[in-house]
């Protein structure tokens, strides 16, 4: 197994694909599912805590199926929908040509404490493959783990292996 | 090699470390450190590569004594890292991390967040790898392990 090369080119792709998981979570929060989906390449594979689906058609009605699922379970104390928002953390990724992979740790926090006072919600990691396309990193797998859904739970090996596995 | 791609091997080098940590790889855990690599943090200080590794095989059994969900099984720790600063000079680096922890061990399995503090790191290029040659680790939750009372990262600038 080879191991990354942590070059300029290296940094580049890094930059652009952080750039990409941050604008990910802002469209998905803000319910912006135009930019959220444009954010896939056409055959991308997209897996969450209702099932696996593959592209860009099937993605969007799915998230969109999940987003309204997520306005009836977050609410806040007035029974409105709560204001959820998805946080990255540590990301490790590889990069090899045109192709990468993450693995990333987020978490969420919503207003759905009590007086509407902040309150955790749940975490997990994101697994991911991306391709560049044209110039431009979009994700062509996403797999959205979560540690508190049975079943959906990340592990129990270090992610960082399949990462280096997965990249050769 | 720039700032830009030194970094972004640093910020690559955290995140393996994280998750080498909290899902008990105690190799790839070990491996983020140089040889004669210092690790000291909330249990004790650790001195080289080989006896960070062998506290690594352990840490899943210490942390289970510590962090447990509200049925009483192990929690899922999970450590995180936000904002970083990091200054490079030739083969030499430090980082200065804030990191938190959070677990399902809140009421009914919510999530709890234990406790934060720093990361104040010195790192070497080996073979062309960053690696961690000290790793000290705050938490400003137990006595005699909080950073400060000093803005760490004028520290970190005169090292």
């Amino acid at each position: 197994m080879s191991a990354q090369q942590y070059d300029e080119q290296y940094a580049a792709d890094r930059a652009a694909i952080e750039d990409l998981m941050a604008r990910y979570l802002f469209a998905l929060d803000y319910n912006d599912l135009d930019s959220f989906i444009a954010m896939f390449t056409d055959d991308a594979e997209f897996e969450f805590a209702r099932g696996r689906v593959a592209g860009k058609d099937n993605i969007l009605a799915a998230v969109q199926g999940f987003k309204k699922r997520i306005g009836e379970h977050y609410k806040d104390e007035d029974g409105n929908p709560a204001v959820l928002r998805h946080m990255l953390a540590h990301t490790a990724i590889r990069v090899e040509g045109d192709r990468a992979w993450t693995r990333a740790q987020w978490f969420e926090m919503a207003n759905n404490g009590p007086g509407k006072s902040l309150k955790m919600g749940t975490f997990g990691i994101y697994e991911d493959k991306l391709e560049k396309v044209g110039g431009r990193w979009l994700f062509s797998e996403r797999r959205i783990m979560n540690e508190f859904l049975p079943g959906r739970e990340s592990g129990p090996g270090n992610p960082i292996r399949s990462l280096d596995e997965a990249a050769g | 090699m720039s700032y830009a791609s030194d970094r972004a091997e640093i910020a690559d080098l955290i995140a393996r470390y994280l998750f080498a940590m909290d899902y008990h790889d105690a190799d790839a855990y070990a491996e983020c450190f140089t040889e004669d690599g210092v690790l000291d943090y909330a249990m004790g200080t650790l001195e080289g590569r080989e006896a960070i590794r062998a506290e690594a095989r352990v840490f899943k059994g210490k942390i289970a004594e510590v962090f447990k969900d509200w049925q009483g099984n192990p929690a899922k720790l999970r450590h995180l890292v936000q904002h970083k600063a990091i200054r490079i000079d030739g083969d030499r680096a430090w980082n200065t991390g804030l990191w938190w922890e959070m677990t399902n061990g809140g009421p009914e399995g919510s999530v709890a967040t234990p406790s934060f503090g720093t990361y104040e790191d010195e790192l070497a290029r080996v073979d062309g790898r960053w690696l961690f040659r000290r790793r000290k680790i705050y938490n400003e939750f137990l006595d005699g392990r909080h950073s400060g009372p000093g803005n760490p990262v004028p520290a970190m600038e005169a090292a």
